[in-house]
């Protein structure tokens, strides 16, 4: 088939020893950036974006590009061991990340989000190979009404972690949304609760929040509880005697959550806008929807880290789909990606491929190539993070604060940024020790203005009438996923359970 | 500070701010040749890099080193935050040093009606507006509508839906003068960014859109786009055949400025040095690369007549984004 030569043809011009190498710096470029709290790919992207003027624009590209996958790969060590997303879309990874370590599998726990990643990475690129046409038309069907009810469908989350303390985590989204409502509203041009501040007109930005109440809210918690003080123990218990590496049961269970994962992922990365943080949030909860032990999501579920982790990394090859064959990048990070192809004097748009078809089939081909390199990086890097857990945690605990807080004020150098994630930080602890979800405020500090922006651009369209989900074809579409997913599945998974004999691998 | 809004009291405070010190106290900056090539030139960037601002700067500091026009050390620092805020309070903070500079963009006029800014754009010393982002008005390469004749009169059967980003911002300011002038109604939808708002385009929530033309060649190119109406004084060649609203007689006079602007109060032969310069820049064919690869019209005015300009957008953004409520 075509396809299958202009792959060979992209494959050819990846695999010179110069964009070889220039992949290679990428990837440990974005494995160091997304192990950082705070700072994520599209802040590594912008400051090294002006060092790659002089260079080769398709060697550029693929370095720009391992940087930006590849930090899906580094984010998620840290909210494995310190309950530290290291940038937004591995919030969803601590939720069963920590746990897993806490019960003394760090090892297998940073194993299986390699693979995961891995496994999501790649499935994405073989879709973006295969059917990158096909799923332009995706990228293409969605409008506000369309983000409304993706943004519906990721606030089922909520209801997935809210779980039995509802009153706890309601409050706690609640102030989650309030805070999302914080900056200039977007139909009226009016600051809301900006006090006059050039800093708080974009609003709230979330990492500052999801570090602080997460990273220094769970240290705080530990001293409060006197971890310091238990001599050598480290931050997590570490059990000599456990495996390092994953166990057959640990791949056998999560095979089906990794294929799920991976489709969802795409979908969702292809929706420019939507990426890889609500993707990794709604694999978590499907997952946990088709579970037949859905009650054990929270505690240390290796399903519950392979389904975000597949699902971020599927994302971001899936984001890959609008910036190539429409020229509309689908996030933060892709909008610096489209810079740098202005940059270079190339056009993006629906003839970019067929123009540059060197440079568009080398970077998919250097994506496969990048998601192995960064798969063969990991496995190795993992001893040393390991060792991490070891180490006594009145010793780790204030070099947490200071990573934490150099996190915060690298991605735009503000001061309010980081005073923000120190007083996330305090009521963190609060919310730890008195039983709130700190989860639920962030998920509604990040869906809540997604939510509104598109509803109220949707009532603009409509003038005021909601059939206007019901006369598109898109919205409809998502309407039934919805059904499936919170109705038809949990009720199927119930009804097998409770008959007794459904297959340990799931359907 | 005085908060003084006369200009007239203002610029002849400034004056005699500047003037004093020259006639009487012979400061040491004037005293030395200009540009001293001992000095670094501290270039502020107000937003991060790869943006539009980011762009322009660079592409300028590569033409002064190419060809030599600045003798000393040019050092280009990315201050973010604030929506420009953070960066051109960082060069109003520097107030009579010749050796701080910076690149404006439309932040630089909505940025001071959003937030309480100690910095007016008449504030700096103006240097040279170069280019300005001007507006072009897309339908999706489906509809119906070929022409803006077709827009007008469908306009005017039932109001459109046109998106922009932002309110406080000319892709909201745009439209509104135009449809004032050429009579018709329309729902301005507002979008966080010209991704999220060519998407809906497409998807058919949208009836039109504005927007700049650099971001969206691609898709104008390739048919999923089409062009009616382009707000800037005279058409890109990427966009040739589509007229400007003064064509049609519904000259607005909004755009974006992209300028120059050094830090307040410095001495007026520092000021004349920098025209000087400039002038030599936008001639250069790295210039000329660098206006037909972002689309932007090449507009160029000097000195006060750059103040005035800002002066004049300012005032006309308020006039309308106050009537709407957006401001107050």
């Amino acid at each position: 088939m075509d396809v299958f030569g202009d792959l060979l043809m992209g494959l050819s011009i990846a695999i010179t020893p110069i964009n070889m190498l220039y992949l290679l710096i990428g990837a440990i470029v974005g494995m160091v950036v997304g192990v950082i709290p705070g700072f994520g790919p599209s802040a590594g992207l912008a400051i090294l974006l002006p060092v790659t003027f002089g260079m080769d624009p398709t060697g550029a590209i693929m370095m720009l590009a391992a940087i930006y996958y590849g930090a899906m790969y580094g984010g998620t060590i840290t909210s494995i061991l310190l309950n530290t997303p290291g940038e937004s879309a591995t919030v969803a990874s601590t939720f069963d990340g920590y746990p897993l370590a806490k019960k003394g599998r760090a090892g297998p726990a940073l194993v299986m989000q390699a693979v995961a990643s891995f496994v999501g990475g790649t499935v994405g690129v073989i879709l973006i190979t295969i059917l990158a046409p096909m799923f332009s038309q995706v990228s293409r069907s969605f409008g506000p009404p369309e983000y409304f009810l993706l943004a519906m469908m990721g606030m089922l989350t909520l209801v997935v972690m809210i779980g039995t303390n509802w009153k706890l985590g309601l409050i706690s989204a609640l102030i989650g949304f309030a805070l999302g409502t914080v900056g200039v509203d977007l139909e009226t041009g009016q600051g809301r609760y900006t006090f006059g501040s050039a800093e708080l007109i974009g609003g709230i930005y979330f990492i500052p929040v999801a570090i602080g109440l997460f990273g220094l809210g769970e240290l705080f918690y530990s001293f409060y509880v006197g971890m310091h003080r238990s001599g050598s123990g480290g931050i997590v218990q570490y059990d000599k005697e456990a495996s390092f590496w994953p166990s057959a049961e640990d791949f056998l269970t999560t095979r089906m959550t990794m294929v799920r994962g991976s489709i969802l992922g795409f979908v969702v990365g292809v929706i420019p806008g939507a990426g890889a943080t609500i993707a990794s949030l709604m694999a978590y909860s499907t997952e946990r929807s088709v579970s037949k032990a859905p009650e054990k999501f929270g505690t240390g579920e290796m399903a519950g880290l392979v389904a975000p982790e597949t699902a971020n990394n599927a994302a971001s090859s899936g984001a890959m789909i609008p910036l190539l064959t429409l020229g509309i990048p689908g996030s933060a990070s892709t909008a610096v990606l489209l810079a740098a192809f202005m940059l270079w004097g190339l056009r993006p748009g629906p003839l970019f491929m067929e123009q540059n078809p060197e440079l568009a089939w080398g970077l998919i081909a250097s994506m496969y190539l990048g998601n192995m390199i960064l798969l063969v990086i990991s496995i190795f890097a993992i001893p040393l993070f390991v060792q991490i857990i070891k180490v006594p945690y009145r010793i780790l605990g204030p070099i947490v604060v200071v990573i934490c807080t150099l996190g915060t004020f690298s991605v735009h150098a503000s001061f309010i940024e980081t005073y923000l994630m120190f007083a996330a930080g305090i009521i963190g602890f609060f919310m730890r020790l008195y039983g709130f979800s700190p989860a639920a405020l962030v998920l509604a500090l990040v869906l809540g203005p997604l939510a509104e922006e598109a509803l109220r651009q949707t009532l603009t369209i409509s003038r005021g009438s909601g059939m206007i989900f019901l006369e598109r074809q898109a919205s409809l579409w998502i309407i039934g996923v919805t059904i499936v997913l919170v109705i038809v599945l949990p009720l199927m998974s119930r009804y097998g359970r409770s008959s007794g004999t459904a297959e340990k691998a799931g359907t | 500070m005085f908060n003084i809004n006369n200009t007239w009291l203002r610029n002849s405070l400034c004056a005699t701010l500047v003037a004093a010190p020259v006639a009487f106290a012979a400061p040491t900056y004037a005293q030395e040749v200009y540009p001293s090539a001992d000095e670094t030139l501290d270039w502020t960037i107000a937003f991060g890099p790869g943006g539009g601002n980011d762009i322009m700067a660079r592409t300028i500091i590569d033409i002064l080193k190419k060809y030599e026009l600045y003798p000393g050390d040019i050092s280009p620092e990315n201050r973010a935050g604030g929506s420009g805020a953070v960066g051109w309070g960082y060069l109003y903070g520097q107030s009579g040093n010749p050796y701080g500079i910076s690149t404006t963009s439309g932040s630089f006029v909505t940025t001071p009606l959003q937030a309480d800014t100690p910095w007016q754009p008449s504030d700096f010393t103006p240097v040279a507006l170069l280019a300005t982002d001007d507006l072009v008005l897309v339908v999706n390469g489906s509809s119906e509508i070929q022409n803006i004749e077709q827009f007008i009169a469908a306009a005017n059967a039932g109001p459109m839906n046109i998106g922009g980003t932002g309110t406080v911002n000319v892709d909201f300011i745009v439209p509104t003068l135009f449809a004032e002038k050429a009579g018709f109604e329309f729902e301005y939808v507002s979008f966080n960014s010209m991704a999220d708002q060519t998407t809906a385009l497409l998807s058919d929530a949208l009836d039109a859109m504005v927007g700049n033309p650099g971001e969206i060649l691609g898709m104008i190119d390739s048919g999923d786009l089409r062009p009616l109406v382009y707000s800037g004084a005279s058409v890109p060649a990427a966009l040739e055949g589509v007229p400007t609203m003064g064509d049609l007689g519904y000259d607005i006079g909004v755009s974006m400025p992209r300028g120059l602007i050094l830090a307040p109060e410095v001495p007026a032969a520092v000021q004349d040095w920098w025209i000087a310069t400039m002038k030599k820049v936008v001639e250069t064919p790295e210039w000329a690369d660098y206006i037909k690869t972002n689309t932007l019209t090449p507009t160029v005015i000097y000195g006060e007549d750059f103040r005035t300009f800002l002066n004049n957008t300012k005032d006309g953004f308020e006039v309308v984004l106050r009537s709407v409520g957006a401001i107050d």
